[in-house]
């Protein structure tokens, strides 16, 4: 019998509710960031500018949560096997993923770019999946990077050409040791909720699911002035046979 | 009189920001602990408004920090934070906290309110 089928015989499954403490945890920040935007728009005394920035930056809190609610649910759902692998131009991507979340690193005075490179490359990937573990990683970034250096997304061959990397750099203070231990324990105990700054991890955990459910792996090297997170999938051979 | 915000949600501590601007105050930003103690050490503020989870670390080991300076330990703090229900206030007070409340479900008068009182 499986550990979590000898959980739900004592009536209560901790795992899931270990899970569930942290979702919750991790989407009280949003939601309390909303009803205090919300509250101002009811009783503060607004230019029309302010309300507009307002607006908008409820509309980005929203899509942020949204996107990890939409984790969770793709996450829990992954022993399916309701997604497909498919050849991936992963510079393309980038250049979606960046398109995508500039609102809101423009709205917080940040600035995500990708590196220009000059030979195409293919992957195989899900596109939908590892779009999501660019986001997450655009998230956490946002957290850790500072107003005056861009952070920086590329896309990288190696072991010969045989995997590629696509790589997030930011620079500001050094990643906490337990973002780190996030990446390789997975999604922990209620209780550390309390011993974890800022954020729980949550979405770099969800990001090492989706990417193994790709047979990839996710890493992080820790710099004296920031990160560097990096998802690695195998390349198409398609390309070679060109 | 000047205000050290620290808070790592860049589009909360806007809000905070725009808040208390409004209301006269000067406001200055530290996303994390480490560039906060510089921070009020330039600044010399009246309060400072400080979050529980920050980048970087939570906010005790600048609280431990400013209370091993004489001048700094005297600087109120006023603690906003999602985690207040399982925070003790009685815990916080020896370390300077004056005010606890509650991301969740404060008000932003609360908050100004908070800081008028330890700026009358």
């Amino acid at each position: 019998m499986k550990g979590s089928e000898h959980a739900h015989q004592g009536g209560i499954d901790y795992k899931s509710l270990s899970s569930l403490m942290i979702a919750a945890h991790e989407l009280k920040s949003p939601l309390s960031l909303l009803r205090q935007l919300a509250l101002s728009l009811e009783s503060e005394a607004l230019s029309e500018r302010e309300q507009r920035e307002i607006a908008l930056h409820m509309k980005l809190v929203s899509e942020r949560a949204l996107r990890l609610t939409t984790d969770l649910t793709k996450a829990q759902r992954l022993d399916d096997g309701l997604f497909t692998l498919e050849p991936i131009n992963p510079q393309q991507l980038c250049e979606e993923v960046a398109f995508e979340i500039s609102p809101l690193y423009r709205a917080c005075g940040r600035q995500l770019m990708v590196v220009r490179r000059q030979r195409p490359l293919l992957a195989i990937a899900n596109k939908d999946l590892l779009r999501r573990i660019l986001l997450n990683f655009a998230d956490n970034a946002l957290y850790y990077s500072d107003e005056m250096t861009p952070v920086e997304l590329s896309v990288s061959a190696r072991e010969h050409g045989q995997v590629i990397r696509l790589g997030m750099r930011d620079y500001g203070p050094a990643l906490p040791i337990d973002a780190w231990r996030s990446l390789h324990e997975g999604i922990g105990r209620p209780e550390q909720i309390h011993a974890r700054p800022s954020s729980s991890g949550l979405g770099l955990s969800i990001a090492r699911q989706f990417a193994e459910a790709m047979n990839g792996t996710v890493g992080v090297t820790r710099h004296r002035n920031g990160a560097s997170f990096h998802v690695d999938i195998y390349a198409s051979k398609q390309l070679s046979l060109i | 009189m000047n205000i050290v915000l620290v808070e790592d949600n860049i589009l909360l501590s806007h809000q905070f920001r725009r808040i208390f601007e409004k209301n006269g105050y000067d406001v200055s930003v530290s996303p994390h602990a480490v560039g906060a103690i510089d921070l009020i050490d330039e600044m010399r503020p009246g309060v400072i408004v400080l979050d529980m989870l920050l980048t970087g670390s939570t906010a005790l080991p600048l609280l431990h920090e400013l209370q091993s300076h004489d001048d700094l330990a005297r600087i109120p703090v006023v603690m906003v934070t999602s985690l207040a229900p399982d925070l003790s206030f009685e815990t916080l007070k020896p370390y300077g906290v004056t005010h606890l409340l509650d991301k969740a479900t404060m008000h932003p008068d609360d908050l100004l309110a908070a800081v008028r009182s330890l700026t009358l």
